[in-house]
């Protein structure tokens, strides 16, 4: 991906976020509310915290084009700096070898995306639009686990 | 205090281990800090009492050393955000408390400052001077001068902007925050006051910026500081810009990669000298500043001497700021040399990396450094001779546009290393400052990442990644004594006079900091986290894994 293309990624998808920060909670008017305190202690990306949202089933399950764009987001969005390219493992665990720490469906991966996790996963629902973490899901869901996992090397 | 005294030399006149006799030593007492990560740092020894901080969460033990076993006299758990963990670049380190007054003072991962009482453990305040939530964490050895506490910002990595922040001993208030870039007011530099010696000019911290990158340039403070009470200047180091691409950010970036001299009082700037203007490489200079009087072409000097990441050892002139001496100690090839007059590097344009270069091969050294700044050399009055842990690490340098989102990372580069020429890929060196020369070294196979200390006994000491504590003779680096301490040491050694009257040297063990992340198998207590070890250094994690011990070793059986 070049650079310029890159550079101008990040200000479309803040437009989006701050679309969809308006809109969100009347598009979700009767999903429970989210508790307070599982936005506590979070870091917000961007500074800016989540709105309330229930993830369901990824709606753009299986689209090929939109996990490329999910690996793109994934650089945009400084997650390799903590995750390491290709989401091996870097200050932040390793998103690539078929383990979660927090649940693997995708719903799950979602969850951690969007309110982030304890430990420094910022929340990221401040600033991406739902599509976006969903693409995020697919292609971190397209990384195959490696077949021979280093279990048993040092 | 971290290096012992305000020189920071990591010199020791104790004399009961010499070379005749380092053979003999053994542990004498072991204490495990029941916590996994990076033992940076050095136990401190006052008045029969030794004082140890473990990584996150930055836990102090107080150990009693007059009773057999060395009992707690107190343990302080101080409260820490978990956050930090993913907010700190690599692994949530601590380098190391101070003393003064009868208070303990030491720095938080997640940006608190505190003070607790040297003899209860109370706690007696606790200052909060850098933020989370905008990527900045604290990682600097506390340094006390006078009645002020120094604390340095790390976040050279999140887009922070770096400064450091002087607290009053007493109460833990702020007195003063002098920025490393920026406006002159807010970098505390005033006419006829801050004179560096080679740049000219006012709003350097601006104009050698694009607009606002100042704002978001990192020039982080983690490194070891020193001061020189004859000229009443407190200098430290400054790390890197940001982010890793420089074409995001044209102009020298003052006063990134630099070294600053300030009067403590006030905090007003007195001199800079910047040894990587416009950094390519992420060379930051927060490695320490040692302050040594040298005899330097038949005149005698009062220097400051740095090892920087870079692969140059600098010796300056430290009231002024003037390059003396900077000679590579390590194979480097960014630059041909550097020009005396100017100050400034003469480049090798070749090895200037942007993203629109593309994936630059073979930068030596690597963005670790050819000495990393995580830990101190130390420096002999006897021999006239800096001793350092090395390492011989080049880099493939790709860098991309980074965007800056608060509280996430602010990088753009990446940068993988393999070894440098030779393949061994550290060393223990002996270095003249004052000719510009390596006397000798000890080859390591791994990156050498410990601190270093000399004592009048003659003895120099230091620690592998894989897990070796060693001694050898300071006059010409012959090995004297090696043990197995459990897990790789990126800490710093030191040595005390015990209660008995006895020389002992103590030490940690526990690999972290970058080599947390590099040495694979990155926590054998996360099951959740399976990756493989470093392509560069796979053996290492035949050699070691997490730990976190503190240890003691004497002669006496």
């Amino acid at each position: 991906m070049s650079p310029v293309r890159r550079a101008r990624l990040v200000p479309l998808i803040l437009g989006a976020a701050l679309a969809c920060a308006r809109t969100e909670p009347q598009a979700h008017a009767d999903a429970p509310a989210v508790p307070l305190q599982s936005l506590q202690g979070r870091i917000f990306a961007g500074g800016l915290p989540p709105a309330s949202t229930t993830p369901a089933s990824n709606p753009l399950a299986g689209d090929t084009g939109a996990a490329r764009e999910g690996s793109r987001l994934f650089t945009a969005m400084n997650c390799d700096g903590c995750h390491g390219g290709g989401a091996s493992g870097w200050v932040g665990p390793s998103l690539a070898d078929g383990r979660w720490r927090y649940g693997g469906n995708d719903a799950e991966v979602f969850r951690s995306i969007w309110y982030g996790r304890p430990k420094g996963m910022p929340a990221y629902g401040g600033v991406l639009a739902p599509d976006a973490v969903w693409k995020l899901v697919l292609y971190l869901k397209s990384l195959p686990p490696p077949s021979d996992l280093p279990t048993e090397s040092w | 205090m971290p290096g012992r005294d305000h020189s920071a030399n990591n010199f020791s006149p104790l004399a009961q281990i010499t070379p005749a006799n380092a053979g003999r030593l053994h542990g004498v007492w072991t204490f495990s800090t029941g916590v996994l990560g990076g033992h940076e740092g050095a136990p401190l020894v006052v008045r029969n009492t030794m004082y140890v901080v473990t990584p996150y969460p930055d836990v102090l033990y107080a150990f009693d050393l007059t009773k057999e076993g060395f009992p707690l006299r107190f343990k302080y758990r101080p409260p820490v955000d978990p956050n930090s963990l993913g907010v700190a670049c690599c692994d949530g380190i601590n380098r190391g408390p101070a003393y003064a007054d009868g208070r303990i003072v030491y720095n938080l991962i997640d940006g608190n400052t505190v003070a607790v009482d040297a003899v209860s453990g109370k706690q007696l305040w606790l200052t909060r001077t850098a933020s989370l939530a905008d990527g900045e964490t604290i990682t600097s050895p506390a340094y006390i001068v006078k009645d002020r506490v120094i604390v340095g910002v790390s976040g050279g990595e999140f887009g922070i902007r770096g400064r450091i922040t002087a607290l009053d001993l007493a109460t833990g208030k702020v007195v003063w925050v002098g920025y490393n870039a920026g406006p002159d007011a807010e970098m505390l530099a005033q006419p006829g006051v801050f004179r560096p010696f080679y740049d000219k000019g006012t709003a350097l911290g601006v104009a050698t910026w694009p607009a606002d990158g100042w704002k978001t340039g990192g020039a982080p403070v983690w490194g070891f500081m020193s001061y020189d009470p004859a000229l009443d200047l407190l200098y430290y180091g400054v790390g890197n810009p940001g982010p890793y691409n420089p074409e995001q950010r044209p102009g020298d970036n003052k006063w990134t990669a630099s070294v600053l001299a300030r009067h403590p009082g006030d905090g007003a700037l007195v001199w800079a000298y910047q040894f990587t203007p416009h950094d390519n490489w992420d060379y930051d200079a927060t490695g320490d500043v040692v302050l040594a009087d040298l005899v330097i072409k038949g005149r005698p000097r009062r220097t400051l001497v740095h090892f920087d990441k870079n692969g140059f050892a600098y010796t300056l002139d430290r009231a002024t700021g003037e390059v003396l001496v900077a000679e590579p100690f390590v194979f480097q090839n960014w630059a041909k040399r550097i020009d005396l007059a100017t100050g400034r590097p003469v480049f090798d344009s070749t090895k200037f990396t942007g993203a629109s270069r593309g994936n630059v091969k073979y930068i030596c050294p690597s963005l670790e450094g050819g000495r990393t700044p995580a830990t101190p050399v130390a420096f002999s009055p006897r021999t006239k001779l800096f001793y350092a842990a090395t390492n011989n690490l080049c880099m493939d340098y790709e860098a991309s546009q980074a965007a800056h989102l608060r509280g996430t990372p602010y990088i753009g580069a990446n940068a993988p290393y393999h070894a440098g020429p030779g393949g061994n890929m550290g060393a223990f060196i002996a270095w003249d400052a004052a000719a510009g020369k390596r006397a000798w070294e000890v080859k390591e196979e791994f990156p050498a990442w410990s601190g270093s200390l000399v004592t009048a006994g003659g003895v120099a000491f230091y620690g592998t990644l894989d897990g070796w504590f060693k001694a050898v003779d300071a006059r010409s680096g012959r090995p004297l004594w090696k043990v197995q301490v459990g897990s790789g040491v990126v800490s710093d050694p030191i040595t005390f006079l015990g209660a008995d009257g006895k020389q002992y040297v103590a030490v940690y063990a526990g690999i972290g900091g970058d080599w947390f992340l590099l040495a694979g198998d990155y926590r054998s207590d996360d099951p959740a986290d399976v990756r493989d070890p470093s392509d560069f250094a796979r053996d290492l994690a035949r050699h070691t894994s997490q730990g976190g011990l503190v240890w003691v070793f004497g002669l006496e059986r």
